[in-house]
């Protein structure tokens, strides 16, 4: 709220609007924020209240004075303000795909705000975070975008194990851990994700990309969102298999007294979970559906007779 | 509840940014509304201490000085809280804007968005379409892990700590000491190196594996902490990527992709069947029975027996 005081003392008559956008809150949050500062002031030199107040469009300060000149000056970053910054900007900075202007802005940038932090900047080195996408696959999806153009891939599906051909009209970039890229597939007539280092081959077509308007998700809780209608698959896996939980969105994961997990999970698609199941070995295994769990003991069985004996012995 | 909260920390603020000389609590307190209605000095005290230690965390600098009667009296200089003279131009302020929107973590995402708000106050030029120039790229950085927080804390104010971990393939958790370092995100995970005081060495948790709270301990590390703090190279050990043998399997012509983007040598058998040579690691083994039939294992002899083991395994359900 400090800096908002000394962001409005530069700026007499700022809108509401322009002022909200700034600090990033809603301009309800700003009016609240408003409501309080009249009550604010040195009071113990003889009662300066702040003087702001509001028409609804812009807002008004009387009395700048009443602070003085150097209690309104812009703080310096707090230990956690400069970390948060610094950290993301190094991350960014590592995007392969990111255009080569911007990097160099943001590595001055950086500098700068560094340098400004002083010692708040310490711990910055604390935190770091990599993020990571494929350099050449990223630049063309990247470059595809800012051209809306089609692009033309081939992806390879882990689910399936293989590899299928798609034009894609490309929407946004998307770095969660991996990099991805959302886009209208044009193969399925729907929205999908690829991730990028799945891309086993790419090529920018002359066509323009055109994708319908659909709404962009928020992907905060992660890509993989199950809808409520998926199929629901249970797996149960022993102490070695405690991982699964971490690697798959799961509505449940009840604990079992041998240390092991069951996990119940949906997915539009089961028989994609064959691998899983194949995976897991002695570490886990699958309890429904029963199609799914009996796919994966024939593709076990069918594998063992590749080698002597093997399929007999177990 | 909140906004007298608001008013009464902007108020201290004003205060003690605006005085040339330490204020005593005595005199904060006439000054101050809401300390006025505090009632009994008990709450007036933990009142004070608590908004002081508030103040401190949003990163203002208060000195506390003694004064010849021996009361102690509160000042923020306006030297050491104001922020350095900083000149960004509008591509950079478009790039840090970009920044400070990667983090999903709220304590992080607030405090980059506090560091854009003093910049911005100190003149940071505003981003006019902040969604224009970057439309195509949107970073993000992933914060599930609930002892994100408190390790992140306890990294930056060097503080040893406790907690449960589960270890990959451990049946129980178990305690574990540490004097955290750092912490590193890598393919969407959350890491921390530290010293682990049960095992007297260097060790590297997943934040996912931490059950229950991180608890902070009294007093200060034991160990130095190194200038150069690895993390990704341990967890690429564990995922496998340093193979340091080869191994020799059949695949199926039209399936594998990742294996043969891996082959460091392809041979065509025909019917229907290629001979690959490709890196063996750790982990290898279960990589490949996720191939089910397409795959075949030739040599090492052991690695054969590895996937037979876990095929019989799945085989009997």
């Amino acid at each position: 709220m400090l800096s908002l005081v000394t962001y409005l003392r530069e700026r007499p008559g700022a809108r509401i609007e322009d002022v909200a956008r700034a600090f990033g809150i809603t301009e309800d949050e700003l009016v609240s924020d408003l409501d309080v500062l009249p009550m604010c002031g040195t009071s113990f030199r003889g009662g300066d209240l702040l003087d702001i107040d509001t028409d609804g469009e812009r807002i008004w300060w009387h009395n700048p004075a009443a602070l003085g000149a150097d209690a309104a000056e812009p703080l310096r970053l707090a230990a956690d303000e400069a970390t948060a910054l610094l950290v993301a900007a190094r991350a960014v900075a590592t995007l392969p795909g990111l255009r080569e202007s911007d990097r160099q802005a943001l590595l001055r940038a950086t500098a700068k705000v560094e340098t400004a932090a002083g010692e708040a900047a310490g711990a910055s080195s604390r935190l770091s975070v990599t993020f990571e996408s494929e350099g050449g696959v990223f630049a063309d999806v990247d470059r595809a975008i800012a051209e809306r153009r089609r692009l033309w891939i081939r992806y390879y599906s882990p689910a399936r194990d293989e590899v299928t051909e798609r034009e894609i009209d490309p929407i946004r970039l998307v770095s969660v851990g991996h990099t991805y890229v959302e886009a209208w597939c044009r193969r399925s007539e729907a929205r999908r994700t690829f991730r990028l280092d799945r891309v086993a081959e790419i090529k920018i077509l002359d066509e323009p990309s055109a994708p319908p308007e659909v709404e962009l998700r928020d992907l905060s809780e992660g890509l993989v969102q199950p809808s409520a209608e998926d199929p629901e698959v249970v797996v149960e896996v022993g102490p070695g298999g405690r991982w699964v939980a971490e690697y798959y969105p799961h509505d449940s994961a009840d604990e079992l007294p041998d240390g092991g997990l069951r996990i119940t999970l949906r997915t539009p698609d089961p028989a994609s979970l064959k691998r899983l199941a194949l995976r897991l070995g002695r570490d886990g295994r699958i309890v429904a559906p029963q199609e799914l769990a009996e796919s994966a003991r024939r593709a076990a069985r069918e594998a063992l007779e590749a080698y002597d004996g093997a399929g007999a012995a177990g | 509840m909140a906004i007298a909260k608001a008013e009464r920390l902007m108020n201290l603020a004003l205060c003690l940014l605006g005085t040339r000389r330490p204020l005593t609590k005595r005199e904060l307190r006439e000054s101050i509304e809401a300390y006025l209605e505090a009632g009994s000095d008990d709450s007036f005290n933990r009142m004070f201490e608590r908004d002081k230690d508030d103040l401190r965390e949003l990163g203002l600098v208060i000195e506390t000085v003694e004064n010849l009667e021996g009361d102690t009296g509160y000042l923020a200089r306006r030297d050491s809280n104001r922020l350095p003279a900083i000149t960004l131009d509008a591509e950079e302020a478009a790039a840090l804007g970009l920044a400070a929107k990667v983090w999903q973590q709220a304590r992080l995402a607030g405090a980059a968005s506090g560091a854009l708000q003093k910049l911005r106050a100190a003149g940071l030029p505003e981003d006019v379409d902040p969604y224009g120039a970057h439309s195509a790229l949107e970073p993000r950085i992933p914060v599930h892990e609930a002892a994100f927080e408190p390790l992140m804390l306890a990294c930056r104010d060097r503080r040893p700590v406790v907690f449960d971990y589960r270890k990959a393939n451990a049946a129980q958790p178990e305690q574990r000491h540490v004097e955290p370092w750092a912490l590193e995100c890598w393919r969407g995970h959350w890491y921390l190196a530290g010293w682990d005081r049960d095992r007297g060495a260097e060790r590297v948790f997943r934040l996912s594996r931490i059950t229950g709270k991180v608890r902070s301990r009294a007093g200060r590390f034991t160990v130095p902490v190194p200038d150069v703090v690895t993390v990704r190279e341990t967890v690429a050990s564990w995922a496998g990527e340093t193979a340091d043998r080869s191994a020799r399997i059949r695949l199926r012509s039209d399936a594998g992709f990742p294996l043969r983007a891996k082959a460091t040598s392809v041979r065509e058998l025909g019917n229907g069947w290629d001979e690959l040579e490709i890196p063996y690691g750790h982990g290898l083994d279960a990589w490949l029975v996720e191939f089910g039939p397409d795959v075949v294992v030739l040599e090492p002899e052991e690695l054969r027996a590895d996937v037979v083991d876990r095929l019989r395994a799945v085989a009997k359900g």
